[in-house]
């Protein structure tokens, strides 16, 4: 196993176009699926606000705590990871290890008296309410930031995009919104509501495809040659059947069909079904685009 | 640091001499050598492209790191990494444009399942796993009057190292005289390895 990934290094060296496999491959992959859930739950936290779920809230506390143990699970070091809140001035994973932090924080401080109702303090008093504070402010961070880490990877041209920060938080609501219907439908709440957060989705999902597609479309024209090559690898490379079978397929052509009722009339199961296609989808789209990443070659200029 | 690439012949005595000096674990080249075949028989010819490091005045691998382990030494502008501050998060291995840090992630020998030598013991043990590593201009060598281990050991003198700060400097001289050239200016981050056109 070692053996076979020192070559495959040496390998990669060796050639013109280094693909990165530290962000999604191997350990990698927790950031990918951290990432993931982090960016999920954020999303179904605010569209739990905003819709007044309290369940939906806990869903995404939950997942915030899962995406928390696997940022640390992807870590080389996990044990040293209270120094990441060190160096907020220019690292966006700081900032992010902050909005984290507030997150679970706020969050516990508000959901423990929903919850359970011997609690210290109730769910109308301060501390609840300073937790609900703690929990936004932590949630627009994550809402945020990963688009921005991205962005600040200059190795990689496909990520370092100003439109990639916008496709992250568009992600993170699409993603809140589908999670929100999932939960809706679980506690078997009136089927017109899902309906009405299936017009929200649809509408976030075409703002999500555009940009998408300006995203692709900028880095294969103006981009330079890794943009470019990793365009390459999303549509017909090594990344192709993510893209096509993950994003396209799963994330936007299953839940088209369910929504346009082809496949089945509208009920709580094929709402879920949307729900839980899109955040699969969602998640292929982490996973494909972080994939396709190449780094910078070193040949271009000199010669 | 100017490397001459006319004189480079790729004979990898600079990524040899690195490995020698900080006893890096297999998978780690703080220095390596590109090489690459160009043209058509009978106009052939091999191109080499020593990289290492490029301890820019800009570093985005300082911007990005989240603890302060990736570092300026105020002293000489060495960019160096405090292994001990290291999460492993490899922010800074994206951040850096020249493909020059490395994640040495867990135990490997050489010999693989021979086990690790009584040289590996000694000296690539040493270093922590779980950690990013980078060429720091083999920063005690220089403190103590020498010069980097890869320019020391170049057969073909095709390193130079100096203070580039210093208009009057070998260094300073060399990119005047014969329009040293940076790789990938374009980022902007300054970078203080130069290199002589062929």
């Amino acid at each position: 196993m070692a053996t076979a990934r020192y070559d495959r290094l040496i390998d990669d060296l060796r050639s013109e176009y280094r693909p990165q496999r530290e962000w999604a491959e191997g350990r990698g992959l927790f950031l990918v699926i951290g990432h993931f859930l982090v960016g999920v739950a954020a999303g179904t936290w605010l569209m739990g606000l905003l819709y007044g779920v309290i369940e939906a809230l806990i869903v995404a506390f939950a997942l915030a705590c899962l995406g928390g143990l696997a940022h640390l699970a992807f870590l080389g070091r996990p044990e040293r990871a209270w120094k990441m809140m060190t160096r907020t001035a220019s690292s966006w994973i700081a900032r992010g290890f902050w909005g984290l932090s507030l997150f679970l924080a706020g969050g516990f401080l508000c959901l423990v008296p929903e919850l359970w109702t011997g609690a210290p303090w109730s769910a109308n008093s301060a501390l609840s309410m300073a937790g609900y504070g703690l929990a936004f402010a932590g949630m627009v961070v994550l809402i945020v930031y990963m688009g921005f880490v991205y962005t600040s990877s200059k190795a990689i041209p496909f990520w370092n995009s100003p439109l990639h920060p916008v496709l992250y938080i568009a992600y993170a609501c699409r993603g809140g919104t589908a999670a929100l219907i999932i939960v809706m439908t679980a506690s078997s709440r009136p089927i017109e509501t899902g309906s009405a957060l299936l017009e929200v989705w649809m509408a976030i999902t075409a703002v999500v495809a555009v940009l998408w597609l300006l995203e692709l479309q900028s880095a294969a024209t103006g981009g330079n040659t890794a943009a470019r090559r990793s365009v390459r690898e999303l549509l017909a490379g090594r990344v192709a059947l993510y893209f096509y079978g993950g994003i396209l397929v799963i994330g936007l052509a299953v839940p088209a069909v369910l929504v346009a009722g082809i496949a089945a009339p509208l009920s709580q199961a094929t709402l879920a079904a949307i729900g839980l296609a899109s955040v699969v989808g969602d998640f292929f789209m982490k996973y494909s685009s972080i994939r396709a990443g190449i780094y910078l070659p070193l040949r271009t200029h000199h010669e | 640091m100017v490397i001459d690439l006319k004189r480079c012949i790729g004979c990898y005595g600079c990524q040899l001499s690195c490995k020698a000096e900080h006893g890096t674990p297999p998978g780690v080249l703080f220095a390596r050598v590109l090489k690459r075949e160009e043209g058509q028989y009978p106009t052939v010819r091999q191109i080499f492209l020593p990289v290492l490091c490029n301890h820019c005045e800009d570093a985005p691998c300082i911007d990005v790191c989240p603890t302060g382990a990736s570092f300026r030494w105020e002293e000489d502008g060495i960019v160096d990494i405090d292994h001990d501050k290291c999460v492993g998060c490899r922010a800074c291995m994206m951040g850096c444009p020249y493909n020059n840090r490395y994640f040495n992630e867990e135990r490997l020998d050489y010999f693989h399942d021979a086990g690790a030598t009584p040289y590996e013991e000694a000296r690539t043990m040493r270093h922590q796993d779980g950690v990013v590593m980078k060429c720091n201009f083999c920063r005690d060598r220089v403190r103590a009057g020498k010069e980097p281990a890869c320019v020391a050991n170049c057969p073909t003198v095709a390193r130079y190292f100096g203070d580039l700060d210093d208009p009057t400097s070998e260094v300073s001289r060399l990119i005047k005289e014969r329009d040293g050239f940076t790789l990938h200016p374009e980022v902007g981050t300054g970078p203080a390895v130069y290199y002589l056109p062929q």
